[in-house]
């Protein structure tokens, strides 16, 4: 893994509103990824995951704070060129595939490399490259409503790389996809930071991505918490502060902590022996 | 267009049955502006008609006098003699015209009433049926004799006396008049001496405007024109007086056409938003997706216009070979005009989609619903 910064975010701060009605979704983060470095952003619903990884794309302005993306700092970049640093910067890879349902597969990914300036046949030559890769060299030419959820994901992903962008920012991208798929999809994108060493960011709620992520990061309220400093629901699995502000309890010697109040008691109403099972995290 | 994946076409035809109802709803719109031009530039051709035909190089009339259409023209009968003294002078064919109106006992036709001297030009282009007319005599185009319901040998009345109809021409009836030929002696019997138009026809290796120039400078009291001249000023008479009922209904269809435009793009930019908010996120521009809304407008508008030229052909083919007094004529310069309107109908018929993907946040992209 390079120790070169592909990503470096400081300070960074999104306020939605003002004066009273003012909401911080995301306050005062740092973070910085490394060539070659998969960092997985989890945490509960409303954390400011979304709002963070729009604000990493280029999406949404942020309201202070840097984003360092080759040497362009896109807090401070005019509005006119962010298509183009989308374009040749980042590759994005969507909950919902989002593929363009009128082009077929091979076409969505060489549109990506038109935006990003590559056309005709080097863009056909990609395209084609980047499906084989993917395992789709038999589906160049099928529509989007022709492919499973797997596959789409898959041709996602290929239409992420078109443009050959030192960072790829995923949202939730196992989420509308069966174990065994979403096993598949996260093998691919540790493979784009080891084989080709991109920068993956990835926003998800599914706890399996952790065994691909070098650093897994917890937002909530807008900030990062440190993860080996928190606690596993035994119940839902959610990660949780270690402080007696949450629900928790003591069994056997042991300090439990819980998301909310309903987790503790569904826990505290079941056998000692069951009860027990899993481990704290 | 972005690049070259052709996503605006695939986009605006991933619909095909919305795409296709609304290119033949352009379609019939612009075909109705060729349908309507096509009858005025048959009509023009109509009435203009004798001039083209008549083989003169040059015309002369009384002074300021420029059509024979809404106009009246008188030259003194001395002016024929010295246009025949002008050494460029092969032939000379004097007419004398008047509006009148045909009338048989059940039905009348408006008609330009020409005396001529038989056996010399001036007179019908060709006769399909008899022949030239004598004293008392008149030759009427065959389809408004067949309007009229008047036989070869028939009686009409024309300019107010009784006429035998001892020929039909041919090429002369349009939607609203046709042209009967009567001898110049009866015409001046029944309204004078005067000359109204002379014909001219110049020596050879004389230019039809050699020739207008130097009629011009031997008769400076009179007006004189090249038959091209002539035929100019005929149609933009008859254009002007029915310019205003032409532009009102061309506009009418072209704003026909500008709903159809602008509700198939609007649908299908509905239809695809999400889609745009996609290519928004991973690096479309503005400006590209501006133009690729403009491009489906475009293509819309091309298709629209190729079926439309096609049904035109087809409608005015089956209208010339099935209707006598109607001509339609589509002229490349219509097509052209049809183009230029329909592509700017295009242009703004896309305004507001464009408008609406401009306002398009990409961040909508990463939403699971638009």
């Amino acid at each position: 893994m390079s120790t070169e910064f592909a990503l470096a975010v400081s300070k960074l701060t999104k306020t939605f509103g003002t004066g009273d009605l003012a909401v911080a979704a995301v306050r005062s983060v740092d973070l910085d990824v490394a060539a070659g470095e998969v960092v997985l952003i989890m945490g509960p619903s409303g954390s400011g995951k979304t709002t963070l990884l729009l604000m990493l794309g280029g999406m949404l302005r942020p309201t202070a704070g840097s984003i360092t993306v080759a040497g362009t700092d896109l807090a401070v970049t005019p509005e006119r060129r962010l298509p183009q640093l989308r374009a040749q910067h980042f590759g994005f890879v969507f909950q919902d595939f989002n593929l363009l349902s009128a082009l077929d597969a091979l076409e969505n990914v060489e549109l990506a490399s038109n935006l990003a300036g590559v056309h005709g046949a080097p863009a056909h030559r990609r395209g084609t490259e980047l499906l084989e890769r993917m395992g789709l060299v038999h589906r160049l030419h099928h529509r989007p409503d022709q492919l499973s959820g797997g596959e789409k994901q898959r041709v996602a992903m290929a239409r992420a790389l078109a443009n050959d962008p030192p960072v790829i920012l995923a949202d939730e991208p196992t989420a509308n996809l069966d174990s065994g798929m979403g096993r598949e999809v996260a093998r691919v994108l540790r493979s784009l930071a080891d084989d080709d060493q991109r920068a993956v960011v990835i926003v998800s709620h599914d706890a399996r991505l952790r065994d691909i992520a070098d650093r897994v990061l917890w937002l909530e309220d807008g900030t990062f918490r440190e993860l080996d400093a928190m606690a596993h629901d035994p119940i839902c699995g959610m990660a949780v502060e270690t402080t007696l502000d949450h629900p928790h309890l003591e069994r056997d010697g042991t300090l439990w902590y819980f998301c909310s109040t309903g987790c503790r008691d569904e826990y505290d109403a079941r056998p000692v022996a069951e009860s027990t099972a899993p481990a704290p995290g | 267009m972005l690049g070259r994946v052709p996503f605006a076409r695939r986009t605006l035809f991933a619909e095909r049955r919305r795409a296709a109802l609304a290119v033949a709803g352009v379609a019939v719109a612009l075909l109705l502006v060729f349908i309507l031009d096509g009858i005025f530039a048959g009509a023009i051709q109509q009435v203009t008609a004798y001039i083209r035909t008549s083989r003169a190089d040059a015309i002369v009339s009384q002074q300021s006098v420029r059509t024979m259409h809404m106009s009246s023209s008188a030259l003194p009968p001395s002016d024929v003699e010295r246009v025949r003294g002008v050494a460029q002078v092969a032939w000379v064919a004097p007419i004398r015209y008047a509006t009148g109106i045909v009338v048989t006992p059940t039905d009348r036709q408006l008609a330009y009433v020409i005396g001529y001297q038989p056996g010399r030009r001036g007179g019908p282009r060709s006769l399909v049926e008899g022949r030239e007319p004598r004293d008392g005599e008149a030759v009427i185009d065959r389809v408004a004799a067949r309007g009229l319901d008047v036989p070869l040998g028939g009686r009409v009345q024309i300019l107010g006396r009784p006429f035998r109809v001892a020929g039909f021409s041919s090429g002369t009836t349009s939607i609203t008049n046709t042209i009967a030929f009567i001898t110049y002696r009866d015409f001046g019997r029944l309204r004078g001496s005067a000359v109204s138009y002379v014909l001219v026809g110049g020596r050879p290796g004389t230019s039809p405007r050699a020739l207008r120039d130097t009629l011009a400078a031997a008769l400076p009291d009179s007006t004189v024109q090249t038959r091209d001249e002539f035929v100019v000023r005929e149609a933009s008479i008859v254009r002007d007086m029915s310019a205003d009922t032409m532009q009102i209904m061309t506009f009418v269809a072209l704003v026909i056409a500008l709903a159809v435009i602008a509700l198939l793009l609007f649908t299908t930019t509905l239809a695809h938003l999400r889609d745009y908010g996609i290519v928004k996120a991973i690096g479309g521009s503005p400006a590209q997706l501006a133009r690729s809304v403009l491009v489906q407008a475009l293509w819309a508008v091309a298709l629209a216009l190729g079926f439309a030229v096609v049904l035109a052909l087809g409608v005015a083919g089956l209208i010339n070979r099935f209707s006598d007094n109607i001509a339609i004529v589509i002229e490349p310069s219509s097509v052209a005009r049809v183009a230029v309107g329909a592509s700017v109908v295009a242009v703004i018929g896309a305004l507001l989609p464009v408008w609406r993907i401009a306002r398009l946040d990409p961040a909508a992209a990463f939403r699971s619903a638009l």
